[in-house]
């Protein structure tokens, strides 16, 4: 096993002596990778289940244990079956980045971020956990950088601050643990001894540090600012399995501590208001990627409301609720990973293809990308948890949690498992348009901007494999969906204390594909016995009402959600503009949506922080008696606390 | 054999359906003082349609090709999971027949009803599909408030168990909160059907139909039957869970319950034919905020434990 580590960094490094020839080194980095993690795939699958541990050989500071259980085991399958789909994407994609940055040093950050995800999962002590963590973080913002534009250099900050105000309540959270403990290794951590009070404390800095990582509402705003700035195989990783890691860690440390109904219904509450917060501006947002970013948001927040359903059933000593929601849960990440890296790949084809994120500026581009777009249309299906895919397995299971769930008898637990099933089923439905206009505006209808369309061509084959891949993974978890909770419920079941407890009424997604074929059937049929007209279509104008049609009369993203965006503008804020010269020019009409919590919450903060700074900066004037008359102060200063209070 | 039945129940809806329309028609000529057309007239006009040639707009892509199947599909599937000539004891076609399979094959009929309105880059057409997500977003809230309501009361999600528990008088109108639900939850099917004021099926340029805009020939006759086939679906859903009647004879079952959704399908045309026209947004805070409430109340009940 040690050996799967061992190449990724010995593939990291050797992409990166070839820094000469980026060419090279961008085939012979991704190729390995894909290799790698194929053999990785195949391993962690083949030992889910197992346990195994191992320790860094050699001659260090300290030799940290590296433990694999059954959920690390099936967390590292995740991310090397995600991985391989990505670098042998990348293979190919990565040249689109050639004038930007060293491909040697894109391929060598690629496999060192695997790695380092690979290890975080494993690592077994509280500070190779968080080194890990942190290097993991800074891997994720340089692979940021990779993709150097105006801005970037804002957006990484952003999303470095947020993973640091993370990766501090996550510290202070483990160290208080690990205090209770006597010991910094997490195998050494089970039955803390502590109190209510403690225990939702220590829940919330767990929940702020791993949820702000994971994307989890209000800590979201790093996610559209990140993701859009990467290259596409880079957001695909990070929303695909890196926010993954994030809710694994979650999910074991929170399992360290002594459960009660109340962490279920801080989930409940979180992941209700991430999924509608989220979907609400992925519906609003014109920038696909940003769009798709958002809906990590949404995501994150479905399998919290299952997560939630989990530590309530583990709070009330209910294993059956408890083992329904962890196998919603985990299944929900399993398809989230499976769909988001997915889509993510897919709008980098069609970004290489169109160079522009506007989909205003789309439309049309199935006749130029067939295979993108139906591999698109899917992926839309699956994200949207339309039957018969992977989605809505995985939805159907949370929904059945939170039925079980509400039915107790407690006021509490009927409110929070209700409101979150409606904020579920509310989500639903607003993906569905958000998804539906991502669709018809980038693939279908008439380019809008012919300049950007014309000259889009179908990707090459070797791009369209990992797709392929993943999609026919989409349709395969949906209709094994009932091996998939088998295999699931095997590794849950160690995380539930002293339970047989087994799944039964699941619905058959076999069933529903045969009685949906043995309905295509029943319009032939009607066609035939009713001698219907079969001759050619003819091909015309579309109708405009008498007037000479012009593409510019077709939906735009704006006007497609114009009417829900008047209904929620109470929490949906949005810039207008238009512009007109004269009476023959055209008018310019623009309209970009604001993320509220980011005016509200983020903004006025990092402008006081700057104020003080400016205000603080004062006293580093570069005269050296002043800053020996601080020194001085300073120590007069400890002397008196000295004196009076030691 | 249960197979068997399923099929005969999708026919003869598909067959029967036509006719009701026809019949609310006539009657809501009536009610404006004209002759109306013969109740026959839906039959005529599908098959009409069937013997007509068929353009599209140069834009189209494979999905206006397929659409009118996928939306026959995906009506055909969710009237196949009502439980009407087979019951919990057919523990084969009880995993098929599951009130969230129901709703997001409704969610599937939508997006592709969206998608195929983008696609014919008609003007009219972009319009009726957003306005169509639009209403689906306000009407699937108020109708998943009352569902959960039932999911929770009857401690299943699956229909054909919990028409058997209300049959049998385990659960039903004893308990206030079901009785309360049952009210918004009519008044939801009646949107999904998309008559006035939410919808005009008259008016078909800006408004539903206005998806249709391009579609012509079998293509429009198959989107036509899909559609009444929701409709039927749609109320069939109220009366599977909050007026189960059936008999152990499943064609005894199935007829009354055509009856019963024609009876229902016809009745609306009272309330279409005396309600006003709003534009979307004024309208749905005119009235679903009515719906919304209710079934607020109903769930707030639930909570209370009542």
């Amino acid at each position: 096993m040690q050996i799967i580590y061992t190449l990724f960094l010995l593939a990291s490094l050797l992409s990166i002596f070839l820094y000469k020839k980026p060419l090279l080194a961008q085939k012979v980095g991704f190729g390995l990778a894909s290799l790698i993690s194929l053999y990785a795939t195949l391993f962690f699958f083949s030992n889910l289940g197992e346990t195994m541990t191992w320790k860094l050989p050699g001659n260090f500071i300290s030799s940290p244990l590296f433990r694999l259980d059954s959920i690390e085991m099936f967390f590292s399958f995740l991310v090397s079956l995600i991985a391989f789909a990505v670098s042998l994407f990348s293979f190919d994609y990565a040249k689109f980045y050639e004038k930007k940055a060293n491909l040697a040093v894109f391929a060598s950050l690629f496999n060192a971020f695997i790695l380092s995800m690979l290890l975080v999962i494993a690592s077994d002590n509280v500070f190779s956990f968080m080194l890990l963590w942190e290097v993991m973080t800074l891997i994720s913002a340089l692979l940021i950088l990779i993709n150097d534009g105006k801005d970037a250099s804002k957006n990484v900050m952003i999303y470095l601050g947020i993973a640091q105000i993370g990766a501090f309540c996550l510290m202070v959270a483990l160290l208080i643990m690990a205090s209770f403990a006597g010991s910094f290794e997490f195998s050494k951590f089970a039955d803390l001894n502590i109190g209510f009070g403690m225990s939702i404390t220590l829940f919330v800095l767990l929940l702020i540090g791993l949820g702000s990582k994971a994307g989890m509402f209000p800590f979201h705003v790093w996610l559209p600012i990140a993701y859009c700035q990467c290259p596409s195989n880079a957001s695909a990783l990070m929303s695909g399995v890196m926010i993954k890691v994030a809710l694994f860690a979650f999910i074991k440390f929170s399992l360290l501590l002594p459960q009660f109904a109340w962490f279920g219904y801080i989930l409940l509450f979180m992941g209700a208001l991430s999924c509608i917060f989220g979907i609400i501006y992925a519906l609003a947002s014109n920038d696909y990627k940003a769009s798709i970013a958002y809906s990590s948001c949404e995501n994150v927040g479905i399998i919290f409301l299952g997560l939630g359903g989990a530590f309530y059933g583990l709070g009330i000593h209910s294993p059956l609720i408890a083992l329904m929601g962890f196998i919603a849960a985990f299944f929900h990440i399993l398809n989230h990973a499976v769909f988001k890296s997915l889509l993510f790949m897919l709008s980098g084809n069609v970004f290489t293809a169109t160079k522009t994120r506007d989909m205003d500026a789309l439309g049309g581009l199935h006749k130029k990308m067939p295979i993108t777009s139906i591999i698109f249309f899917v992926a839309a299906i699956s994200i949207c948890a339309l039957p018969p895919l992977n989605g809505f397995a995985s939805e159907w299971v949370i929904y059945k949690t939170m039925v079980m769930g509400g039915m107790d008898e407690g006021i509490a637990s009927r409110f929070f498992f209700t409101l979150s099933i409606i904020a579920l089923s509310i989500t639903g439905a607003m993906a569905i348009m958000a998804f539906s206009k991502m669709y018809g505006s980038v693939f279908l209808g008439i380019a809008r901007d012919t300049k950007c369309v014309e000259e889009a061509k179908e990707v090459s084959f070797i791009r369209l494999v990992p797709l392929a891949l993943l999609a026919s993974l989409c349709v395969g978890i949906g209709i094994f969906m009932k091996d998939v909770i088998g295999m699931l419920s095997k590794i849950v079941l160690t995380l539930i204390p002293q339970t047989s407890q087994s799944v039964y009424g699941l619905i058959s997604m076999p069933l529903i594909i045969m009685i949906m074929l043995l309905c295509a059937i029943i319009p032939f049929v009607f066609l035939y016995l009713l001698k219907a007209n079969h001759k050619a279509v003819r091909v015309t104008e579309p109708w405009a009402c008498g007037f000479l049609y012009n593409k510019n009369m077709q939906i735009g993203s704006n006007s497609f959600t114009g009417d829900i965006k008047k209904a929620l503008s109470f929490i949906l804020r949005y810039e207008q503009e238009i512009k007109i010269d004269g009476y023959f020019s055209k008018a310019v009409y623009t309209q970009k949506a604001h993320d509220l919590f980011w005016d509200k919450l983020y903004a006025p903060v990092i402008h006081s922080i700057m104020v003080i700074a400016d205000k603080i900066g004062i006293f580093q004037n570069g005269r050296t008696n002043l800053y020996a008359a601080y020194i001085l102060i300073y120590l007069c200063l400890v002397l008196i606390f000295g004196y009076y209070y030691l | 054999m249960d197979f068997f039945y399923l099929l005969i129940q999708l026919v003869s809806a598909i067959v029967v359906a036509p006719l009701f329309d026809g019949i609310s028609r006539k009657l809501r000529a009536k009610f404006q003082s004209r002759v109306g057309p013969s109740i026959f007239q839906t039959y005529l006009d599908l098959l009409k349609l069937l013997k007509r040639g068929r353009t599209k707009s140069h834009s189209t892509s494979y999905i206006y090709q397929i659409s009118p199947y996928l939306l026959f599909v995906s009506a055909a599937a969710m009237f196949c999971a009502l439980p009407i000539v087979y019951g919990a004891h057919s523990a084969f076609l009880s995993q098929f027949s599951d009130i969230l399979v129901l709703l997001y094959l409704g969610a599937l009929f939508r997006f592709i009803f969206i998608v195929a309105g983008i696609d014919t880059a008609n003007p009219y057409a972009g319009v009726s599909a957003s306005r169509e997500g639009t209403l689906g977003f306000y009407t699937e809230e108020v109708a998943v408030i009352c569902l959960v309501v039932v999911m929770m009361g009857a401690g299943s999600t699956n229909l054909s168990f919990i028409t058997t528990l209300i049959q049998e008088g385990h659960y039903g109108y004893a308990i206030p909160s079901f009785s309360v639900a049952a009210t918004a939850f009519l008044w939801v099917m009646y949107v999904e059907t998309g008559r006035k004021p939410y919808d005009l099926a008259e008016a078909e340029q800006e408004l539903q139909e206005g998806v249709l805009g391009e579609y012509c020939g079998k293509d429009l006759a198959i989107i036509d039957v899909a559609i009444l086939l929701k409709q039927f679906t749609m109320l069939g859903f109220f009366l599977v869970i909050f007026i189960p009647w059936r008999f152990d004879n499943p064609m005894l079952s199935l007829i009354t319950f055509l009856a019963e959704v024609g009876f229902l399908y016809v009745m609306g045309v009272f309330i279409d034919n005396f309600g006003p026209r709003f534009t979307i947004n004024n309208g749905i805070k005119r009235t679903m905020l009515f719906a919304l409430s209710i079934a607020s109340t109903s769930l707030a009940l639930y909570i209370m434990g009542i």
